[in-house]
């Protein structure tokens, strides 16, 4: 079986470097997915795109060959060496430029981790193993090599960020709906953000913000209403803009204002008829 | 150009603390958090493949480059800041169809990031997200 | 405590109209914003730092002056007073500015070289983001790439779906999709309390 599971590694290795390669040849966003890796800061900004398209010339051209009859013990050597490569270029990616993307396989961008290790390590074994098969991927393997192959295809998978989005968020997101993680948020009271946010779109606002000196000072509640209070300024003295927000209900345009002055307590002004925004 | 209509947002960039830790000093290699500065989301075809405004139906952002001036006004409260081009973006297509009213007036998508400084001239930070209109400056 | 008391007490019957202290001409109508704003200090050069803005960590405290060392490595002596507003998750008190704390300030630069702080904001993020699973009142995020630990703070974090009224429910965000997050960073931790999520429903 040993045999078999070795000669269905051309398979694999090729699939895969066949789908890496597409992202580095395919399509116009090539050039600002070669820019977010590491290569911009090997080769230089103006040379990481010809560079990332080589790279993926060269994937291309060895999946292909792996996929192909005849086999050549030439094809899973040069695989060894792409993936001593590419662990080569994760450390280096790893220690140079944390941040870039890896632009590993596909079209996705994903950063460098311990699963981006953890599949080209794979990949190298994958190509070890390959070396050591006497027949082709195509001479009809037995059942049980084929199912040794899926779990290896199913790590794969996993190790692959890129593929995330089509298994991983799917099933977060059946978990999400199973659990209701966030359903008690729905109870709480009204937060200050929403106050805030619905007392920034009124008329009230805009007619006051010219006086304005700080962002929100103090706020309370009372009944149907909140307070919101902020530092203001009127003829140069020093002031209170106190806002009244209907707390229960989004009406931007009950919105009512007044400016205190500090010193003597006395309103100074409140817009009674507040502006119709055009 | 005309007014472009749509909505502000801020982002850090140049030395920073937190998760903003990271960000640069932006795609022209002069942005502060702490100056009048912000990202245009055409500022060249490598730039334009990211952040994609045509894709939500805003179409005609023109090619601006490192340095040129917009006055970005708060359409809630009037208030205008000017500031130069320092970085590309906002990703303007990871939010399609996203809008923000002040009374009658709305706008749509995100046009314009500006940095801390230049925001908190004319918004609270907090509000995170205003329509605005944007004009050369 | 008692003053606290009294001063809303007045600022709600001011607001409200139930006092009739109203000084006279001024009772009707707006004023321009436009022309307060040209007032206001001087405004700095379009691309040049704002000398009335600050940004770093507080390395220092010492009453209601702090010491803040920028991240482009200048320091700045901020100086708090009763006017000053302070943001950190949610409208809080001055003594919550703590050492070891990152913020944003606009105030005014004066002569001495001191910044009257107006308005601070305390470990004050805006994160565009992608979220990558939810938990128990916790969100897990990627931003550029790492990873962010975001806590639901009931009562206090908020959503807004396509740009429409801020909701308390966050229950409508989604696995897999882009959002954008205003929150208050744990300091040196990748975690953030959520004030503010926009997303779309």
């Amino acid at each position: 079986m040993m045999g078999q599971v070795a000669a269905l590694q051309a398979l694999v290795i090729g699939a895969l470097l066949v789908w890496s390669s597409y992202g580095k040849l395919v399509g116009p966003l090539v050039g600002a997915r070669a820019r977010r890796t590491a290569l911009k800061k090997f080769v230089g900004e103006k040379r990481a795109e010809p560079a990332f398209r080589a790279v993926g010339g060269v994937e291309l051209l060895i999946g292909a060959a792996l996929l192909l009859p005849p086999l050549w013990m030439m094809e899973s050597l040069a695989a060894i060496a792409l993936s001593v490569g590419f662990l080569g270029y994760l450390t280096y990616s790893r220690v140079a430029s944390p941040d870039s993307s890896c632009g590993c396989a596909g079209s996705a961008t994903a950063p460098v981790t311990w699963r981006t290790f953890g599949r080209a390590g794979l990949l190298l074994a994958a190509a070890v193993l390959a070396s050591t098969a006497d027949v082709g991927w195509w001479s009809a393997p037995g059942g049980a090599a084929i199912a040794v192959v899926l779990v290896e295809v199913m790590l794969f998978v996993a190790l692959s960020s890129e593929l995330d989005r089509h298994w991983l968020l799917p099933l977060r997101r059946l978990k999400v709906r199973l659990t209701h993680p966030l359903a008690a948020t729905a109870a709480y009271d009204v937060p200050l953000a929403t106050t805030q946010h619905q007392l920034l779109r009124s008329g009230a606002y805009r007619a006051v913000n010219s006086l304005l000196r700080s962002d929100i000072r103090d706020h309370w509640d009372e009944g149907e209403w909140r307070f919101v209070s902020y530092t203001a300024t009127y003829d140069d003295r020093p002031a209170t803009a106190v806002f009244a927000v209907p707390r229960l209900r989004y009406e931007p345009d009950e919105i009512r204002v007044a400016i205190v002055d500090d010193e003597n307590g006395e309103t100074v002004y409140r817009p009674s008829l507040l502006p119709v925004l055009a | 150009m005309a007014g472009l209509r749509g909505e502000v947002s801020w982002f850090c960039c140049g030395n920073a603390w937190g998760p903003c830790g990271t960000a640069g000093h932006g795609a022209c290699g002069t942005c502060n958090s702490g100056s009048w500065q912000h990202a245009w989301t055409n500022t060249s075809d490598a730039c334009y493949a990211i952040t994609r405004p045509d894709r939500c139906g805003i179409t005609g952002v023109s090619r601006r480059t490192c340095g040129f001036r917009h006055a970005t006004t708060n359409l809630c409260n009037g208030a205008r800041v000017v500031t130069t081009i320092a970085d590309c973006g906002p990703q303007t297509d990871l939010f399609c169809g996203e809008r923000a009213c002040c009374g009658g007036t709305c706008a749509s998508n995100r046009v314009i990031d500006l940095t801390p400084a230049a925001f908190s001239a004319i918004g609270s930070l907090n509000a995170g997200l205003i329509p605005c209109n944007v004009e050369a400056g | 405590m008692t003053n606290t008391l009294d001063r809303r007490t007045l600022l709600t019957s001011a607001v409200l109209g139930t006092t009739a202290t109203l000084v006279g001409a001024t009772a009707m109508g707006s004023l321009a914003p436009e022309t307060a704003f040209a007032a206001r200090s001087q405004s700095p050069e379009p691309g040049a730092p704002d000398p009335n803005f600050a940004e770093g960590r507080v390395t220092a405290r010492d009453g209601s002056m702090i010491l803040v060392s920028g991240s482009d490595g200048r320091f700045h002596r901020i100086r708090l007073t009763g006017g000053t507003s302070v943001w950190k998750l949610r409208p809080t008190t001055l003594d919550q500015v703590k050492v070891g704390d990152g913020l944003y300030a606009r105030g005014v630069l004066m002569p001495d070289g001191t910044l009257a702080a107006e308005s601070i904001w305390v470990n004050i993020v805006n994160l565009k983001v992608h979220v990558t699973a939810i938990g128990k009142n916790v969100l897990y995020l990627d931003h550029s790439g790492s990873r962010i630990v975001g806590h639901v703070v009931p009562g206090t974090s908020a959503a807004v779906y396509n740009g429409k009224p801020a909701v308390s429910d966050l229950s409508m965000v989604k696995v897999g999709k882009h959002a954008q997050v205003i929150g208050a960073w744990r300091p040196d931790t990748n975690e953030i309390d959520v004030a503010t999520i926009y997303a779309a429903a």
